[in-house]
């Protein structure tokens, strides 16, 4: 049985796969929004270190909120009417409805893990569940798969997207797909932006938990002096490398989202001509520089070549300092009216 | 600073894929660039894999002198611990622990065999032995 169906869905590149998901999907609507718009308004940013939680050998460190809070979130403020399907029992069930959505003409994301990806990059496959993609075609057995990540678009056969989307382990994907209904003509996108970024300070500065946002940065500064004396010099440099790793290698766009997140500031601020919002976007970008700074005196670290000052003190001092750089962010957003 | 356009990587081995990035420049605007990652997050991926091939090796040395049972060697061939490896072929942790040794893993029967196989996707046969 040959059956051929196809959408007309562009695939454009992007930093992060779920806002590059999102965005995308909005631009097949005819909505106009760029990655850093769709990131922001659906609270991309997030910080969290949780030390007693081992993934792959070293503590757990996320800069990303739970999977699918993007699509979730930014499709609530814009009051755009979308189906988010959290699990199906059956996996053939869940194949089904992706089939059934293809008929219909309609591009579907789903939740995936990497580990099993065939058209992945060998370097990045790694037990983690929490990836993107969206369906847009299925040809006989292989169906055409839009991974934002990736440059171009590709396939995948039936048994392997079945395959990744069950993957098992830590916030298993179970087959969750979601897709939009219906986008009403005129879109609020300033309340939606103020409703962002409200949530967002709210994550990074508010919660009441030691281990989230800024406060759980001054923590892992605090911990980062201690690791070369509690686990030794080899397991520190291993640690140190989970946190850069996180923070740039997988598809963050660079420096854990904070450059996104700064053109997110600067491109609202544009739209609305708000100065202080332009502000917010300069310290920002700073602080992202920092960011990146710390990335390659943290490298050369891992690679033993560093000057003698450039220890983990140092290193730990400089993710405190970048700490208060990012609370003098949100506190000036906190401030800001739109 | 200067690294802030993202420089071509010459390793053929990890230099295959190009990605999206952003960067701030000096005159206050967002880019976006199409480019490999640079020498740093070369660096810290390269560290992982060491990390992760030594493990490997070892697990197998281990295996071949008779010490665990291969399990070990696919749980680390799969990067897994034995809480992700119970997660993903649904066994108990304790089980997969006591699993991995080399007597009880021979008495094994063949169904939970055949979730650790389904587990790394490979056959009862491949299992069973380690090269």
């Amino acid at each position: 049985m040959e059956t051929k169906t196809m959408i007309d869905y562009t695939h454009r590149q992007a930093g992060h796969c779920e806002s590059g998901a999102t965005s995308n999907l909005l631009r097949f609507y005819g909505v106009d929004m760029s990655e850093p718009m769709a990131f922001g308004i659906g609270n991309g940013l997030y910080f969290s270190y949780i030390p007693f939680l081992k993934v792959q050998f070293a503590p757990m460190i996320s800069f990303r909120n739970l999977p699918n809070t993007v699509f979730h979130r930014g499709m609530k403020y814009l009051g755009i009417d979308a189906t988010v399907i959290k699990k199906f029992k059956d996996p053939k069930e869940a194949m089904l409805a992706l089939d059934q959505n293809l008929e219909k003409g309609i591009p579907t994301g789903m939740q995936v893990g990497v580990f099993n990806l065939t058209f992945f990059p060998p370097e990045y496959r790694m037990h983690y569940n929490m990836h993107n993609l969206v369906c847009f075609g299925k040809e006989g057995n292989l169906y055409h798969i839009s991974d934002t990540v990736m440059e171009t678009a590709h396939v995948l056969t039936y048994d392997d997207l079945l395959r990744v989307r069950y993957a098992k382990g830590v916030f298993a994907p179970e087959g969750k797909m979601y897709w939009i209904n219906h986008v009403p003509n005129h879109l609020d996108i300033r309340s939606a932006v103020s409703v962002g970024i409200k949530k967002t300070v709210y994550e990074m500065i508010k919660i009441p938990f030691p281990l989230i946002g800024v406060k759980g940065l001054r923590w892992m500064g605090r911990d980062l002096r201690k690791w070369p004396k509690k686990h030794g010099v080899e397991k520190a440099s291993f640690y140190l490398g989970q946190v850069l790793r996180m923070a740039e290698d997988f598809g963050t766009g660079g420096a854990g989202f904070r450059y996104i997140y700064g053109a997110f500031l600067k491109e609202s601020g544009e739209m609305f001509n708000h100065a202080e919002l332009l502000e917010a976007a300069e310290m920002m970008g700073k602080t992202a520089n920092k960011w990146r700074e710390f990335t390659y005196i943290g490298a050369r670290n891992c690679k033993n070549r560093s000057k003698p000052q450039e220890d983990y003190g140092m290193l730990g001092d400089m993710m405190i300092e970048i700490a208060g750089m990012e609370e003098q962010v949100y506190k000036k957003l906190d401030k800001i009216k739109l | 600073m200067e690294e802030n356009s993202n420089p071509v990587y010459k390793d053929q081995r990890y230099g295959q894929s190009r990605e999206l990035l952003y960067s701030y420049d000096e005159n206050g605007q967002y880019k976006k660039d199409v480019g490999f990652h640079g020498e740093p997050d070369r660096i810290i991926l390269q560290q992982a894999w060491d990390h992760f091939n030594d493990r490997i090796e070892d697990a197998r040395r281990r295996v071949i002198a008779g010490k665990v049972s291969p399990i070990v060697y696919y749980m680390e061939k799969f990067l897994a611990d034995p809480l992700n490896l119970s997660m993903m072929a649904g066994i108990s942790i304790w089980k997969v622990k006591w699993h991995s040794r080399p007597g009880v893993f021979k008495r094994l029967s063949e169904k939970t065999l055949k979730k650790y196989a389904d587990a790394f996707n490979i056959s009862i046969e491949q299992l069973k032995k380690v090269e």
